[in-house]
């Protein structure tokens, strides 16, 4: 997977942490995605498809996904419930229809959200894609967003011929 | 004057409400998905605006809004939607889509909205 994929998800979810909750993110690292974590997460999962394909999953420590989505609603959440796991469907959804609309050129169409909750599991692409994990630090606490994403292969050829014209 | 708010997600309904109440409007009427968004606008005279999500389960905010109007209703409808891209809200304003407002938003963008709106209508 490109480097240059990642932006638009990077600047996605800096865009809706300022603008929906009123705080900065920041990246610590970016690099291949860690082990499950021993601890349970809430991983909210959507697809990507059209002229590209892909994942997008973002994953939150318990803690982490109280805090953002007491935050996000305007009220206190102090057990993981239906309303965290609906915020936090929601939540990669608007992050992953905001860094659609970054991807110019492409004619993408989201899928409904999935929200998984649990500790021991591994993302898996059918077609093996390479999964690129972006570490990020917040008020809320730490989390990740997991991004598996490729051109279509049609879409690299007319891409490419189009490129030859061109010139 | 009654508010509909349409999201397939209770805690963007809850959202929304939360934003209404801040700016004074009490009366808030809630659909999971277009489908119900449908037969609550065509049972119920006193909605005076509809807030309509895009991607929904059952039916998409899309064609809900093209049902409604097709049932001849014309209350006023906000496409309240992550679809950013220029063509798709030009198909919901030609398709008779009176506002539209782009998510992620904040408490104050949604405010800022329904206050111009509700103003001028």
């Amino acid at each position: 997977m490109k480097a240059e994929y990642l932006k638009p998800f990077i600047e996605s979810i800096t865009e809706v942490f300022e603008s929906m909750l009123g705080s900065p993110v920041k990246v610590e690292r970016i690099g291949i995605p860690d082990k499950s974590s021993e601890k349970p997460e809430i991983i909210g999962l959507i697809g990507l498809s059209g002229s590209a394909q892909g994942i997008v999953a973002v994953k939150l420590p318990e803690n982490t996904a109280l805090a953002l989505i007491s935050r996000m609603v305007g009220a206190d959440f102090n057990s993981i419930d239906s309303s965290v796991i609906d915020g936090v469907g929601e939540l990669v959804n608007i992050i992953a229809g905001n860094a659609k609309a970054k991807f110019t050129g492409h004619m993408m169409s989201l899928s409904l959200p999935t929200v998984v909750r649990g500790s021991i599991y591994k993302l898996k692409s059918l077609e093996d894609f390479i999964w690129i994990a972006v570490f990020f630090e917040s008020e809320f606490g730490k989390f990740s967003m997991e991004v598996s994403f490729k051109p279509a292969k049609t879409w690299e050829k007319e891409s490419a011929n189009a490129g030859v014209n061109s010139r | 004057m009654q508010v509909l708010i349409v999201d397939d997600s209770q805690i963007m309904r809850r959202i929304v409400t939360g934003a209404l109440n801040k700016i004074g409007v009490q009366k808030t009427i809630e659909a999971s998905d277009g489908a119900e968004a449908v037969r609550t606008v065509s049972e119920n005279n006193n909605i005076g605006l509809v807030l309509m999500d895009w991607n929904m389960p059952n039916m998409t905010g899309l064609e809900a809004l093209k049902k409604i109007r097709a049932n001849g209703k014309k209350v006023p409808i906000i496409m309240v939607t992550t679809e950013a891209e220029k063509e798709k809200v030009i198909e919901a304003i030609k398709s008779g889509a009176n506002d539209y407002l782009i998510k992620p938003f904040s408490p104050k963008d949604i405010q800022a909205k329904l206050e111009k709106f509700l103003k001028n209508n």
